[in-house]
């Protein structure tokens, strides 16, 4: 029974069980198979080889029993000595008795006194026959013959013979599974220690030993294949957890950012409007105020412009409105929004700009925020009295922007990461330059929507760091007409067009009166509703030739209002324009189905509304 | 002396049965060998009619061997032909005969039959064979045996078997 559970166990003693089993089996049966041929064989050719001696010695010696002359019949029995097997031989006379007799030398006992009808007998060692003597009908006695088979010799040296034969063949299956054991069992035994080491550590960088190119070989490139998988499939699991984890954290630290930015910019604002209310009597001083709101104001405008952008990314609705514009004109639009802040940090600029007549197909609006989002970092980023540069030329089909500047740098390693949404190359909160970690990754986002590439170059922190943008622009020389890259960010508030008669609708009252304000002090006459019917009914008394209304407005919404107002014949031919905090294409499409002139994305620029009131 | 004599009487009267059955023996072993020899001989062609004519046998002096055949050879078959035995009388020619047994009493016709074709003649006397048997009866240490002329077989057509000459006493012009 343990023999059987130690055999049940491994499969080296399996096959060894089985190779030896199957030899020793066939064997046996072959041995008793040949065994028990071989003795029948052997007899039958005994007697046969006896009956014909005796025929012979009948046939010689019937003269001698015809004439009865036993002299004659004892000389030809004498011729028996030849055959050593032979113990005892006989003949009878016809009547039964004794005639002539021969016995081998050292035979014991002798052929019975009386002759018995023809019989063969065998027993273990010894063949016994009568056979009659007939000569023409006529019998003329019997012949008795006794002789040693030598069947017991003959099976003690056969099975000696087989025994031989069996050792050998054991020991050749012996060899033999000894071999197979090698051939097979050794690659499965290879082939399992693997896998259990697998199991039992959890480690999938273990592979099985491949020793030979039949199945068991493909099995343990089976297993290999199936570990590598793995491996490379819980890598991949574990740097997808980490890229979570860290984007997690990067998102937390954005969010802490976002609180404090927008926050920031509040103190200086209520600042300044204590200075208003109590310095009335100073216009310098009330000036001053102005400038910091204006400024603050500015800052946080940027901010939740790119908070917008920023989940625009992330939804992948970002999207380039392109179109044919001047290179230099968009840089220097750029350059504009930035040198009021590098002056106000003391930072020396180093310009340069292409010549004007370089068209490129790109989306203005998004390509200057690129350069401004690169150039504030470098603002930003270096200390009072640094120096920045800006160079942005067209080579060999290409648009290469350089932004380079003194300062902090970037610490070596993460020149790509700081490409990261929200990632904060320093994450101390306390620098008053700190941003809220997107702008970079919103430059690469734009400049690769443009199908070029953003890399950063710094000597390490604290020398300064160098940012390039490359974009192509195949085929870019002709001349045409250029539209104006993009409008000052506040333009003086004296080149105003008047005489309007301007409806605001909108439900955020300090919006749509603050806005009311400002375009009041322009010089027009205006009128503001909260919600949709008022509006409308307000329309038709006051018939304004200019419309600001909100898409989301109350009781009803912008785009029915602006339906409305378009059957009214005292405003179907008014200039409508769509305010909203919403800008997907959907939303202008369906504005311009609306009837609407013009789409403003919230927060509206007093310049955007000059422009358009101008041309009014 | 008339115990002495009736002694002696006694003792013929126990031989008497002796000699007889002697006698007895010798007169059966030689109708015995008389008919064995018809197995050892061939005759030549054309001394039988027909396939299954019988083997003629005839006795000429020796009525006690006669009836001894006589009383053995019914019903039996040599070579595949029956076998017929008759007595011949002193001056009978030996037509239509295979074997001719002239017995000691008819010594003298011996001569008579000797250059006959085809005649297997045996005879039972010292120098027989210089007569013109072919086998002849003789006595070795009380038993019955044969002697064979060869030569003279040959001349008369007829074939005697090898086997029977290896136990005949005495082969005469054969080849050894």
């Amino acid at each position: 029974m343990r023999l059987w559970q130690a055999i049940r166990r491994s499969v080296r003693r399996k096959t060894m069980a089985v190779v030896l089993a199957t030899t020793l089996v066939a064997l046996l049966v072959n041995a008793a198979a040949m065994l028990v041929y071989e003795v029948g064989a052997l007899r039958e050719a005994q007697v046969a080889d006896l009956l014909t001696q005796a025929e012979i010695l009948g046939r010689a010696s019937a003269p001698a029993l015809a004439f009865k002359d036993n002299r004659e019949a004892a000389q030809d029995l004498a011729m028996l000595r030849a055959r050593a097997d032979i113990e005892h031989a006989a003949f009878y006379a016809a009547d039964g008795s004794l005639f002539a007799v021969y016995s081998a030398p050292g035979a014991s006992g002798g052929p019975p006194e009386r002759a018995q009808s023809a019989a063969i007998d065998v027993d273990a060692d010894r063949i016994t026959l009568f056979q009659p003597i007939i000569e023409d009908r006529e019998t003329l006695g019997t012949v008795y013959l006794r002789a040693r088979s030598g069947l017991r010799e003959r099976v003690v040296g056969y099975l000696g013979i087989l025994g031989a034969v069996m050792a050998l063949a054991l020991a050749v299956a012996w060899l033999l599974s000894l071999w197979l054991q090698r051939a097979v069992t050794r690659p499965i035994q290879a082939v399992a220690a693997a896998a259990r080491e697998v199991f039992e550590r959890r480690d999938f960088s273990v592979r099985a030993e491949k020793s030979t190119e039949d199945e068991i070989g493909v099995l343990a490139e089976a297993l290999n294949r199936m570990l590598a998988d793995l491996e490379r499939e819980m890598g991949e699991r574990r740097e997808a957890e980490g890229a979570l984890k860290a984007a997690d954290r990067r998102k937390d630290e954005f969010l802490a950012t976002l609180a404090h930015e927008l926050r920031n910019p509040l103190a200086p604002i209520r600042n300044a409007l204590y200075i208003m209310q109590t310095a009335r009597d100073n216009p310098a001083a009330e000036a001053e105020a102005r400038a910091i709101i204006e400024r603050q104001l500015q800052q946080m405008v940027r901010l939740v412009d790119d908070l917008l952008d920023v989940s625009r990314i992330t939804t992948g609705k970002l999207a380039l409105r392109r179109e044919r514009v001047d290179l230099r004109a968009v840089a220097a639009s750029a350059l504009e929004a930035i040198e009021p802040l590098a002056r106000a940090r003391g930072h020396r600029l180093s310009v340069e700009l292409p010549p004007e007549g370089i068209i490129v197909n790109a989306d203005p609006t998004r390509l200057s925020q690129v350069f401004l989002n690169l150039l504030n970092n470098a603002v930003k980023f270096t200390d009072p009295g640094g120096r920045i540069e800006f160079h942005v030329a067209a080579e060999r089909g290409e648009l290469v922007a350089r932004v380079r500047d003194s300062g902090v740098g970037i610490p070596p390693g993460m020149s790509d990461e700081i490409f990261e949404m929200f990632a904060q190359a320093d994450r101390s909160l306390e620098r008053s330059t700190m941003g809220l970690g997107v702008g970079l990754s919103l430059a690469r986002r734009l400049v690769e929507l443009h199908g070029g590439t953003i890399e950063a170059k710094s000597a390490g922190a604290g020398r300064g760091s160098e940012f390039m943008v490359r974009i192509p622009i195949p085929g870019t020389q002709a001349q045409l007409p250029v539209r104006e890259a993009a409008e000052p960010l506040v333009s003086p508030a004296s080149a105003v067009a008047q005489g309007h008669r301007i409806l605001l609708a909108d439900d955020n009252q300090d919006f749509a009166n603050s806005l009311a304000a400002v375009l009041r002090r322009m010089g027009n006459e205006v009128r503001v509703e909260h919600d949709g019917p008022a509006a409308l009914s307000a329309a038709e008394n006051f018939r304004p030739d200019v419309a600001f209304l909100d898409i989301g407005l109350p009781r009803m919404n912008g785009f029915d209002l602006a339906r409305r107002l378009r059957a009214l014949p005292v405003t179907a031919h008014s200039v409508l324009v769509a305010v909203t905090g919403w800008g997907q294409p959907a939303d202008r499409q369906l504005a311009k189905e609306a009837g609407f002139d013009d789409y403003m994305v919230k927060p509206v620029e007093i310049a955007r509304i000059q422009a358009l009131l101008r041309a009014t | 002396m008339k115990r002495s004599f009736t002694r002696i009487v006694v003792a013929l009267l126990l031989l008497a049965p002796l000699a007889a059955t002697g006698q007895a023996l010798e007169r059966e072993v030689k109708a015995a060998f008389l008919f064995k020899f018809l197995s050892f001989v061939e005759w030549p062609q054309g001394a039988f009619a027909r396939p299954d004519s019988p083997i003629a046998l005839g006795v000429l002096g020796a009525d006690e061997v006669l009836d001894e055949l006589l009383r053995i050879v019914p019903g039996r078959v040599v070579q595949g032909r029956p076998i017929t035995v008759r007595r011949l009388y002193y001056g009978e020619p030996a037509s239509g005969l295979h074997l001719l047994f002239v017995g000691r009493a008819a010594g003298s016709a011996l001569p008579g039959y000797a250059e006959r074709e085809g005649l297997l003649l045996v005879a039972e006397q010292p120098g027989a064979l210089e007569q013109g048997a072919i086998i002849n009866f003789v006595s070795v240490d009380g038993r019955v045996r044969f002697e064979v002329a060869v030569d003279a077989a040959e001349r008369r057509g007829l074939r005697v078997s090898s086997r029977m000459l290896s136990v005949a006493e005495y082969v005469r012009g054969g080849k050894p």
